[in-house]
């Protein structure tokens, strides 16, 4: 704007700049343009101001109108995924209990009384049933779980014996698959105050994900250090394929999976991310290229007592 | 502190009934369910604080018998107790709300630390609540 500053200025001139210059909110001209104006350049000065915050005002609620629907659209894609995610999990068994419960009609037609081999089937089938009712209930389970606004309950324990206890869970099948778990357990780790359960769960998430990472053979370490402040750090690590850089963000969205259908429903990392959330602690990913994924939780010394949802 | 009131479902009964008697011996009021069936009766009658529940049991599994423990007692913590790790049922049980998973054998002092562990969350849920 202060290209537009004139060497001698007509009054006239000096006016349409004047109030050109206001317009594009030089303040500076302001003072000097008034008063080569005069009273009635004065009049149209404010009018340029009044002009100008018109259109910031405008500018700004356009600025902000587009940003909710951003927002919007957004959360809608966000709840889209999340649905298509539901439907999928609860579609497969659904279609499996129609199978089931038409079979079963088909057994139970006449005559009666059935033979020994149909009633069997028929139990059969109604456990069949009862799986599948089940693994929806599972489902919806977690998804609350995901919801709920749930209070951990804190006590005091030791980092490393949680995550040991979880490592030899998984010690087994691990080696079946080739798999190293290479455990590194900080001696000199604070006590941590955590729900012990939540965080079992999160662990053996991460655990189990980094199992599924390295198919076929590799590396999973899991190692505890002391953290700023007297928190505590657990980091999973694998010598997997890694997290395209797309992914990475989206990674503990609820039902976002890269693994072939049927293989975990894509929601072990979102609950681990939710738990760690409730926990007052800090989850991240890292996939530096070539190294495989790592995953990085940091407790804080004293867990907030309501950490914020 | 007083102690838990602790259920141990185990089909094995050898193991089951040991397992009774070293508990008790330590101040634990202790009980034993031979399946999971029997478990959930015996929790229709009485409230327990803890149980001990083996994972791989004949007819109604360690799994099932949680979900179903769980659906009628959410307030019961349970220890999952299996002689053969599996990575499909620790998730499974971890995600229905066990309060733990641990590998047979387990040392005493460890099943001990175990128990006192959830017996307190239960109390502190308790209190909150």
């Amino acid at each position: 704007m202060p290209q537009k500053t004139p060497e001698s200025a007509s009054p006239s001139r000096a006016l349409a700049l004047a109030a050109c210059a206001l317009a594009l909110g030089a303040p500076l001209l302001s003072g000097w343009a008034g008063m080569a104006a005069g009273a009635g350049a004065a009049g149209c000065v404010l009018y340029g101001r009044w002009k100008w915050a018109k259109l910031v005002r405008q500018g700004k609620a356009q600025r902000d109108a587009l940003r909710d629907r951003l927002l919007q659209s957004q959360k809608l894609a966000a709840i889209g995924e999340v649905a298509a995610g539901i439907a999928h999990e609860i579609n497969n068994p659904l279609a499996v209990i129609t199978q089931e419960t038409e079979w079963m009609e088909h057994l139970l037609a006449p005559p009666l009384p059935m033979s020994e081999q149909t009633y069997s089937a028929v139990r059969q089938g109604l456990k069949d049933v009862q799986a599948q009712v089940n693994r929806c209930a599972d489902i919806t389970h977690s998804l609350l779980s995901l919801a709920r606004n749930w209070t951990p309950i804190l006590q005091p324990v030791d980092l490393n014996t949680l995550a040991e206890d979880m490592a030899k869970l998984v010690e087994l099948e691990a080696r079946q698959r080739n798999v190293t778990l290479d455990r590194r357990y900080a001696p000199d780790l604070p006590e941590a105050l955590l729900d012990p359960p939540l965080m079992r769960q999160a662990i053996l998430n991460l655990l189990v994900n980094a199992l599924h990472a390295v198919e076929g053979g590799g590396v999973i370490s899991m190692a505890t250090a002391p953290g700023p402040e007297g928190g505590c750090i657990l980091r999973v690590a694998d010598t997997g394929p890694g997290i395209p850089e797309q992914n990475i963000s989206r990674i503990f969205d609820p039902f976002f999976t890269t693994k072939a259908p049927g293989k975990g429903t894509g929601l072990g990392l979102a609950i681990t991310h939710r738990i760690i959330d409730r926990l007052g602690g800090t989850i991240t990913a890292e996939s530096p290229p070539g190294k495989g994924a790592v995953f990085t939780i940091s407790l804080p010394p004293t867990p907030a007592k309501e950490p914020q949802p | 502190m007083d102690k838990a009131k602790v259920l141990v479902v185990d089909d094995e009964r050898d193991l089951n009934e040991t397992l009774v008697k070293r508990l008790k011996r330590r101040g634990y009021e202790t009980q034993s369910a031979f399946d999971g069936l029997e478990a959930l009766a015996v929790l229709a009658g009485e409230p327990f604080d803890v149980i001990v529940l083996d994972v791989k049991m004949p007819g109604m599994d360690g799994i099932e018998t949680l979900r179903e423990i769980k659906k009628r007692h959410p307030r019961i913590e349970v220890l999952l107790l299996t002689g053969h790790a599996s990575v499909e049922s620790g998730v499974q049980g971890m995600s229905m709300g066990a309060n733990d998973y641990l590998i047979k054998p387990v040392e005493i002092e460890d099943l001990l630390k175990a128990i006192n562990q959830a017996y307190e969350r239960k109390r502190l849920a308790t209190e909150n609540a």
